[in-house]
C-alpha cells in the first residue's frame, strides 16, 4: 500500500495544503496514492496565462523530502520553460532542491514561473526562440493556448 | 364422492380413487411411525392418513373429518382459525381448505392456509414471492411430520375416504417460529447453477407405489372471503385461461428437459418421455387400471443408486381434466439451470425466475400434471442436475378429476448415486467449489432435512449453530474468561502499548486460557531412539510418543473412533450403505467413516518456552528418520501422490527445518550433539553459495534453513524453488509464529512446501490475535479451517463479534492437533512435569533523593500541564504520540535524570547565554555573511524560553536540534541526512555551505556525555542496583546477573558506575551483529570475571538461552508484562540450576508505580467485551491514571 508508510511530513504538508491553500493554487492528494497530487494553478494575473486553469500532477518520490517532487503540467501550455510533455524547467525541482522546500513552495514557484518566463534557460527551444525573437507574438500565442486549452477545464 | 365441477375433457372413466396399493416390496417394519412406513401392506387397503404436526400433534383421521363435515357442512372449507398467511409454500396455488381436528393436540391451533389469490395475481408477483419463498425453503419442512400411516383395511374399509391436504399443516405457528431461526442460513441458500440434464425416466423404481387417498369431499370450491377466487367455478376457468401465460417461459427450456411444459394444449403430447422403459414394471392392479398407457409398477433396485429415503409430497396440479391414476408413475422435469444463467433476460422476464425454479411432473400418458412445491424444487433442482441424485415417484392419491391447483399426493423416492462416495475417504462431492460458502446448507443436507433424516451422529459444529446469533449459548466459565484474553477486532489495538508492534501481547496464562494447555499429561511415554545421546524427561518422552503417533495417523485421543468434527452421520434406507457421512461445511459425502485423524498429519508442538521443544523434535527425527517413502507410509503416500509420481519423480527429501536465522547454529549444534555420530546427516542451506539443485538438499536427513532463505527462494522461483521441488518427508517450522501473517511471503512459501508431515514448534501459537492461528492451520493443511472463508465465517467473525463459539471451535480444532504443556503442567502423579529451581520475584522500591524528586516533580508538573491541555481540548487521543513522549521522559527520569537532561530541558543545559556566546564566537571568524545580532538574540531567546520551533524538514518540533552558523534550527538528523557528504552540506534554508563541525547543538548530546562523566551521580535506582550487585559479589558464589532495561541510553549510563566499581560486564543490545551476539553470549557463559550482562529488553530475540545467569534485574517496567515474563524465561528454563532471583525496580510515587497499576488493570480488563468507544475511554482513563 502506498499510503501505509506515509511519512508524517507528507501528512502534515497535505493537511496544511488542504486547510490553508495558497491563493490561486489547489492541490489535493489522490485517494489511492497519497503521494500523488492533483494540482490546479490559476494563471497569474498580468501574465499571458491569466484566466487559465492549469492542471498539473505532482508526485512525491520515495526519498521525499530529500529529493524533489516530480511535477508536470497536464494542461497544454505555451511557455519557454515548459515542454510539450508538460515538463518544467525549474532549478528547485532539480539541483537546487532543498528539503526545506515544500509542495506549497514548489507550486508557488511554478506559479511565479508563469508570471516570469525565462527564455534564457529554455526547455522548449522553439518557444524560447519565439519568445526571444518576437515576444509580443509569443505572448499572443500563449494567450491563445490558454484560451484554447486552459479555460473552463 | 363429489365430482369436480370441472368438465373432464377426456372421457376416460373416472376411476374410483379408492386406494390401490402395491405391496410387493414393502419393507414395513415399524407399522406407523416413519415416512418409510407409508408403504402399505396390501392392495386395496384403505388408508387413513394421520398427519402429524411438528409438535407431534396428530391432526386428523378420516373419521373425525367425516364428523366435522357433518357438523359444518360446506363451511368446512373455511378455515376456522383464519390465520392469514400470505406466503403459502407455493405461489399461485389453488388452496384447499381442510378442516381438521386435533386429536391429542395441545398445539392444536387449527392450521390452515387461506391465502387465496389468482394465479394471475401471484404471477405478477412471482418474483417477489419467489424471493420470499427462499425463506420458506429452509423450513423444517412441512413433511417433517410423519404424514401418513396406513391402517389395516378392516379398520377403515367402511369409512368414507378422505384426503387431507398435508399442506394444512404448513402454516403451523411453530414453523413460523422456526423460520426466524433458520432465516440467516436459508436466505443464503440459492439454487446452484444447474446443469442441463434430462431426467432419467428409464430408471425403474424399487419403491412401492403408495396409496393415498384422494377425496374431494373436502375439497370444496374456494370461497375464502376476500379472495379473488371467491368460490366461483367460472373464475377458476378464468384462471386456467391465463395459464399459458404462466408457463410460457418453460416452453423455451431446451426440449431435452423432458417437457415443454404446456400441459394445457398439448396434453398427452407434451411429455417427451423418450425411451421410457417399462422393464420391471409390473401391473399390480388392473381392476382399476384398465386404461392403456397407465404407467404403474415398481422401481427397480439399481446397483448404482442408493435409496436415501422416501416421502410423500403434495404436488399441485397445473392442468385440468388430465387423467391420473393412483399408483401411476409420474416423471419429473427439472428446469435447466443454464437457461437462467445464460441470459439475464430470463431473470428479468416476468415469472422467469420463478418458472426456472419449478419442478414439474407428468405422466406418460397425459403429459404434464402438476408441479412440486417450491421448497422441494429448490432443493431438488441442484441435486438432480448434479446427476448424483435421482428422484422417482408416483401418484398415491389421484383426484378423480384433475382441476387446477388441486393437490396431488405423490410418493417420492430419492436415490443418490454411489459415485459421490469415494472409496478411500478422500471423497469429494461438491456441488460446486465452496467458494461461496454462504451456502452453509448444502442441497444434500437440505434433502436430509426435508426427508426428516437427522444425523444419528451429529457433527460437533454446525454452520447454523455457529452462524445464528440468536441462539444463546452458555458456555463454561473458562471460555468466558478466555474470550476476554484476546482483544477483539474492535478493540484489537492493544491498550496503551508503546508503538512497538512486535511486543508479545499475550501473557502465558492468557494463552493457556485461550488454547488450553496440557490436558494430555497422561500420554504414554515413548523411549527415545538409541541414536539420541541425551536423556529425555518423562514429559519429553510423552511428546515423542504424541508426535510419533500423530505422524502414524493414530491419534492418541482415539481419534480413530471419533467422528471428524465437521462431519455428520446419516442413515439412509438402502441396506447397502449403512451410514453416509456428510461434511456439513463442504457438502462432501462419503460412506467411509471420517476419522478425526484424517485432518492433518503433524501438529503444533506448543510447549511453553524452555521445555525443550528442540530436543523433542530431534528425538522425533531420530526415531523416524525416514526419507521420502517409509514402510508404513507407503500406502498413505500412494494416496496422496500417486498421480503426481506418475508424472515426474521428484526428489524425496528428509526433514526440513525452517527456523529464524538466530537459531540456525543452535539447531545445528543441538542436532549434532544430541545424535550419535553418523546417525543423521545435517545440511545447512544458508549463505551465499547455495545450491539450486534439489538433489543436494534431498540427500541429507536434515536440512536446516531460515525463513528468509525459504521465502526469498519462493519469491524468485515460486513453485520451482529448490524447496518446493522436493517432496519432504517432514517439515518443521521452528518459532512457527514467524508465519503468523498468512499473506506474507514467508507464510506462502511454507504453505507451498510439499511434505507428508508438518510440524509447528512455537511457544506462542497465538501472539496478538486469533488470526495468527489461521496461518498455522493453513500450513498444517487442516480442513476446512485452512480455507479463509470458513475460518472467517465460523471463527474469526464470531470471535470478533464476541461470540464465544468461535473460541470454542478453536479449542476443539486444536485439541487433537496441539500439544501444549507449561512449566506448571503436572504429570500423572500430580508432580510438575519439569522441576526447575524456584524463582524469587521481588519488587524493589526505590525512593528518590530530594534533588531527584524535585527534578521529577518539575518535569511531571510540566508534563501534566501539557496533558491537561490536551484533555481540555479533547485531543488526548490525537496527541497520543506526544503523550507517550511525555510519559517516556517521566519514565526515563525515574531511571536517571540524566536521561532526560540529554533531551535538553534541564537547567544545566539551557545555559543559553553561554550557548549564545559560543554561537557568536563561532560566527566571528566565519567568512559567511553573519545573521544580524538581533536575529540571533531572538533565536537564543526562543531557545531560552523553551520554544522549540518546527524543524523545516520533518515539520515536527525539532528533536535534538542544531543551530547552524546562519542561525537556522532543525533536527540534526534531518539536516545531516539532507547532505550528500558526511562532513558538509548546504543549509536547507539559505543554501549556505555548512561544515558539520560548525553546527551548534542546542543542547548537545556530546556535552551531556562529558558532563555525565564529570558530574556522575547515581540515581536512587542505580544505587539500589549497585547495592544488589555488590551483595551478589560479596556472596562469592559466582552468580551471574543480567540487567534489563528498555533504553540503551540507560545501559550507557550504567556503564559508568560499573566501570568505576570495577564490576566486569558485557553488553548485549540490538546494535550487535549476529556474530557478536553469539560471541557475547558465549563469553558470558564462560567468563568468570564479567559477571554482569547489560541487555536491552527487546534485543534478546527468540530462543536465547541465558541460564548461566541466575539474577535478573528489570530496571524499568514495561507496559506489557508479557515482555518481562519472556525476559525472565530466558533465564528460568531447563539448565538453570540455581534459584532465579528476579528484581523489579520501581520508583515510589512516580509514574512507574502507576504503571504497575495500569498493568494490573489491563490484565483485569475484559478487552474483548469493549467496544471501540469503550476502549478509547479506557485508554483515556489509563492515561489520566498515569498523570494523577
Amino acid at each position: 500500500m502506498a499510503n501505509s508508510n506515509l511519512p508524517r511530513r507528507i501528512i502534515k504538508e497535505t493537511q496544511r495544503l488542504l486547510s490553508e491553500p495558497a491563493p490561486g493554487i489547489s492541490a489535493s492528494p489522490s485517494e489511492d496514492n497519497m503521494r500523488y497530487f492533483n494540482v490546479m494553478i490559476l494563471g497569474p494575473t498580468q501574465s499571458p496565462y491569466e484566466g487559465g486553469v492549469f492542471k498539473l500532477e505532482l508526485f512525491l518520490p520515495e526519498e521525499y523530502p530529500m529529493a524533489a517532487p516530480k511535477v508536470r503540467f497536464l494542461t497544454k501550455i505555451y511557455h519557454p520553460n515548459i515542454d510539450k510533455l508538460g515538463r518544467i524547467c525549474l532549478d528547485i525541482l532539480k539541483d537546487k532542491w532543498s528539503p526545506a522546500l515544500q509542495i506549497r513552495t514548489v507550486l508557488l514557484s511554478i506559479q511565479a514561473l508563469l508570471s516570469a518566463p525565462n527564455p534564457d534557460d529554455p526547455l522548449s527551444e522553439n518557444i524560447a526562440k519565439h519568445w526571444k525573437s518576437n515576444e509580443a507574438e509569443a505572448v499572443e500565442t500563449a494567450k491563445e493556448w490558454t484560451r484554447l486549452y486552459a479555460s473552463g477545464a | 364422492m363429489e365430482t369436480s365441477p370441472i368438465i373432464i375433457e377426456d372421457d376416460a372413466k373416472t376411476t374410483n380413487p379408492v386406494v390401490s396399493i402395491d405391496l410387493t416390496h414393502s419393507p414395513v417394519s415399524k407399522p406407523k411411525q416413519t415416512v418409510d412406513d407409508m408403504v402399505v401392506d396390501s392392495p386395496y387397503y384403505s388408508v387413513k392418513r394421520t398427519v402429524t404436526s411438528i409438535g407431534g400433534t396428530r391432526v386428523s383421521t378420516t373419521q373425525k373429518i367425516k364428523k366435522e363435515e357433518a357438523e359444518e357442512g360446506t363451511d368446512l372449507c373455511y378455515s376456522k382459525a383464519k390465520k392469514p398467511r400470505m406466503l403459502s409454500e407455493n405461489d399461485a396455488e389453488y388452496v384447499d381448505y381442510v378442516k381438521k381436528e386435533v386429536v391429542d393436540g395441545s398445539e392444536g391451533e387449527p392450521v390452515c392456509r387461506d391465502s387465496l389469490s389468482t394465479r394471475e395475481l401471484l404471477e405478477s408477483c412471482a418474483r417477489y414471492v419467489d424471493s420470499v419463498k427462499e425463506v420458506f425453503d429452509g423450513f423444517e419442512p412441512v413433511i417433517d411430520a410423519e404424514p401418513i400411516s396406513v391402517y389395516k383395511s378392516e379398520e377403515i374399509e367402511s369409512k368414507p375416504l378422505t384426503g387431507i391436504s398435508s399442506n394444512t399443516l404448513r402454516a403451523s405457528l411453530k414453523q413460523e417460529g422456526s423460520l426466524q431461526k433458520e432465516y440467516d442460513t436459508v436466505i443464503d441458500h440459492k439454487p446452484k447453477s444447474v446443469k442441463p440434464e434430462k431426467m432419467d425416466y428409464e430408471e425403474a423404481e424399487q419403491s412401492k407405489p403408495l396409496t393415498g387417498i384422494s377425496s374431494n369431499t373436502l375439497r370444496a370450491p374456494i370461497k375464502a372471503e376476500g379472495s379473488v377466487l371467491e368460490g366461483s367455478v367460472k373464475k377458476e376457468y378464468d384462471v386456467m385461461d391465463q395459464k399459458p401465460k404462466l408457463v410460457k417461459p418453460i416452453s423455451s427450456v431446451p426440449p431435452h428437459s423432458g417437457y415443454n411444459g404446456l400441459g394445457l394444449n398439448k396434453k398427452g403430447s407434451g411429455y417427451n418421455g423418450s425411451g421410457l422403459s417399462k422393464k420391471g414394471e409390473r401391473v399390480v392392479e388392473d381392476r382399476k387400471v384398465s386404461m392403456e398407457g397407465i404407467e404403474i409398477g415398481d422401481f427397480e433396485e439399481e446397483v448404482d443408486w442408493l435409496l436415501v429415503g422416501r416421502t410423500a409430497i403434495t404436488g399441485l396440479s397445473t392442468t385440468k381434466g388430465r387423467k391420473l391414476e393412483d399408483n401411476e408413475i409420474v416423471h419429473f422435469a427439472f428446469p435447466n439451470g443454464e437457461v437462467r444463467s445464460k441470459s439475464g433476460y430470463w431473470a428479468n422476464s416476468r415469472g422467469g425466475s420463478a418458472a426456472c425454479g419449478i419442478v414439474r411432473f407428468s405422466t406418460k400418458r397425459s403429459g404434464e400434471i402438476g408441479r412440486l412445491p417450491m421448497e422441494w424444487s429448490k432443493c431438488l433442482i441442484p441435486l438432480v442436475n448434479s446427476k448424483k441424485v435421482k428422484v422417482l415417484g408416483r401418484c398415491v392419491a389421484a383426484p378423480p378429476n384433475l382441476s387446477m391447483m388441486q393437490e396431488i399426493m405423490l410418493y417420492i423416492s430419492f436415490y443418490i448415486h454411489h459415485s459421490i462416495f469415494t472409496e478411500d475417504g478422500n471423497c469429494s462431492w461438491k456441488l460446486d467449489s465452496p467458494s461461496n460458502i454462504d451456502t452453509t446448507i448444502y442441497p444434500l443436507l437440505t434433502l436430509f432435512k426435508l426427508l426428516k433424516k437427522s444425523p444419528f451422529q451429529k457433527a460437533e459444529f454446525t454452520p447454523e449453530e455457529l452462524d445464528s446469533r440468536k441462539r444463546a449459548v452458555t458456555l463454561e466459565n473458562d471460555l468466558n474468561e478466555a474470550a476476554s484474553v484476546l482483544p477483539s477486532a474492535k478493540g484489537r489495538k492493544p491498550l496503551l502499548i508503546e508503538p512497538n508492534k512486535d511486543a508479545q501481547v499475550l501473557t502465558e496464562s492468557s494463552l493457556n486460557k485461550l488454547v488450553g494447555a496440557a490436558d494430555m499429561y497422561n500420554l504414554e511415554e515413548m523411549d527415545p531412539p538409541t541414536t539420541l545421546t541425551c536423556d529425555l524427561r518423562p514429559y519429553q518422552k510423552q511428546a515423542l510418543f504424541w508426535m510419533t503417533e500423530s505422524e502414524k495417523g493414530v491419534d492418541v485421543e482415539k481419534a480413530e473412533e471419533t467422528l471428524h468434527p465437521c462431519w455428520a452421520a446419516y442413515r439412509i434406507c438402502d441396506e447397502r450403505a449403512t451410514a453416509i457421512y456428510v461434511n456439513i461445511f463442504s457438502g462432501e459425502a462419503t460412506t467411509k467413516f471420517p476419522k478425526a485423524t484424517q485432518m492433518a498429519r503433524g501438529g503444533i508442538l506448543a510447549d511453553a518456552m524452555g521445555l525443550g521443544k528442540t530436543v523433542m523434535t530431534i528425538s522425533l527425527i531420530l526415531a523416524r528418520p525416514h526419507k521420502g517413502i517409509g514402510e508404513n507410509e507407503n500406502e498413505l503416500i500412494e494416496d496422496n501422490r500417486s498421480h503426481e509420481r506418475n508424472i515426474s519423480r521428484r526428489p524425496q527429501g528428509g526433514t526440513l527445518i525452517v527456523c529464524p536465522m538466530a537459531l540456525l547454529s543452535q539447531w545445528k549444534d543441538e542436532l549434532e550433539t544430541h545424535s550419535s555420530p553418523d546417525s543423521i546427516s545435517v545440511f545447512v542451506h544458508y549463505g551465499g553459495d547455495r545450491s539450486t539443485d534439489p538433489k543436494v538438499i534431498s540427500e541429507p536427513t536434515v536440512v536446516l534453513t531460515t525463513y528468509g532463505v525459504l521465502s526469498a527462494s519462493y519469491k524468485s522461483f515460486g513453485e520451482n524453488s529448490i524447496f518446493q521441488k522436493v517432496d519432504w518427508y517432514r517439515v518443521v517450522l521452528d518459532e512457527a509464529h514467524t508465519i503468523k501473517s498468512s499473506r506474507s511471503q514467508g507464510a506462502q512459501a511454507a504453505f507451498a512446501l510439499s511434505s507428508y508431515y508438518r510440524w509447528c514448534l512455537t511457544g506462542t501459537p497465538l501472539q496478538n490475535n486469533l488470526e495468527d492461528l489461521y496461518s498455522l492451520l493453513c500450513f498444517l493443511h487442516v480442513e476446512p479451517w485452512c480455507n479463509w472463508a470458513w475460518w472467517n465465517k465460523l471463527i474469526q467473525k464470531p470471535y470478533d463479534n464476541g461470540d464465544k463459539r468461535g473460541l470454542k471451535l478453536v479449542k476443539a480444532i486444536l485439541r487433537p492437533l496441539m500439544l501444549r504443556r507449561t512449566k506448571d503442567t503436572k504429570d500423572k502423579e500430580g508432580r510438575p512435569i519439569l522441576v526447575l529451581p524456584p524463582t524469587d520475584i521481588q519488587i524493589i522500591e526505590c525512593e528518590q533523593s530530594e534533588a531527584e524528586h524535585d527534578f521529577y516533580d518539575a518535569l511531571f508538573k510540566r508534563s501534566k500541564v501539557q496533558f491537561d491541555q490536551f484533555v481540555a481540548q479533547g485531543k488526548v487521543l490525537h496527541n497520543y504520540a506526544n503523550i507517550l513522549e511525555l510519559l517516556l521522559r517521566l519514565r526515563q527520569c525515574c531511571n536517571h535524570p540524566f536521561l532526560v537532561m540529554s533531551r535538553g530541558d534541564s537547567q544545566q543545559f539551557t545555559d543559553l547565554n553561554k550557548l549564545a556566546r559560543r554561537f557568536l564566537d563561532n560566527n566571528l571568524d566565519s567568512s559567511a555573511p553573519n545573521p544580524s545580532k538581533a536575529y540571533i538574540q531572538e533565536v537564543v531567546n526562543d531557545i531560552k524560553n523553551g520554544e522549540n520551533t518546527e524543524c523545516p524538514i520533518c515539520l515536527e518540533s525539532a528533536d535534538d536540534p542544531v543551530l547552524t552558523p546562519c542561525a537556522h534550527r532543525m533536527c540534526r538528523e534531518c539536516l545531516l541526512s539532507s547532505w550528500r557528504s558526511l562532513s558538509h552540506g548546504l543549509c536547507p534554508i539559505c543554501r549556505q555551505d555548512l561544515r558539520k563541525t560548525d553546527l551548534i547543538t542546542c543542547p548537545s548530546d556530546s556535552k551531556f556525555r562529558v558532563d555525565v562523566e564529570k558530574n556522575w551521580k547515581e540515581s536512587s535506582k542505580v544505587l539500589k542496583l549497585l547495592e544488589c550487585l555488590d551483595n551478589i559479589r560479596k556472596k562469592g558464589c559466582g552468580e551471574k546477573s543480567i540487567v534489563f532495561s528498555q533504553w540503551t541510553s540507560f545501559l550507557d549510563l550504567l556503564e559508568i558506575p560499573l566501570k568505576r566499581r570495577n564490576i566486569g560486564f558485557l553488553r548485549f543490545d540490538g546494535s550487535l551483529s549476529q556474530k557478536n551476539r553469539e560471541k557475547t553470549l558465549k563469553e558470558f557463559s564462560e567468563t568468570t570475571d564479567k559477571m554482569v550482562l547489560l541487555m536491552s529488553l527487546k534485543a534478546g530475540g527468540v530462543g536465547l538461552n541465558l541460564t548461566a545467569a541466575s539474577n535478573v534485574f528489570l530496571l524499568d517496567p514495561w507496559w506489557n508484562p508479557a515482555v518481562e515474563e519472556q525476559a525472565i524465561m530466558r533465564i528460568h528454563r531447563i539448565g538453570q540450576k540455581r534459584t532465579v532471583c528476579v528484581r523489579r525496580f520501581i520508583v515510589k510515587d512516580t509514574v512507574e508505580e502507576r504503571m504497575q497499576q495500569v498493568q494490573a488493570r489491563k490484565q483485569r480488563m475484559i478487552a474483548g467485551a469493549l467496544t471501540d468507544e469503550e476502549v478509547r475511554s479506557a485508554r483515556l482513563e489509563e492515561l489520566k491514571m498515569l498523570f494523577r
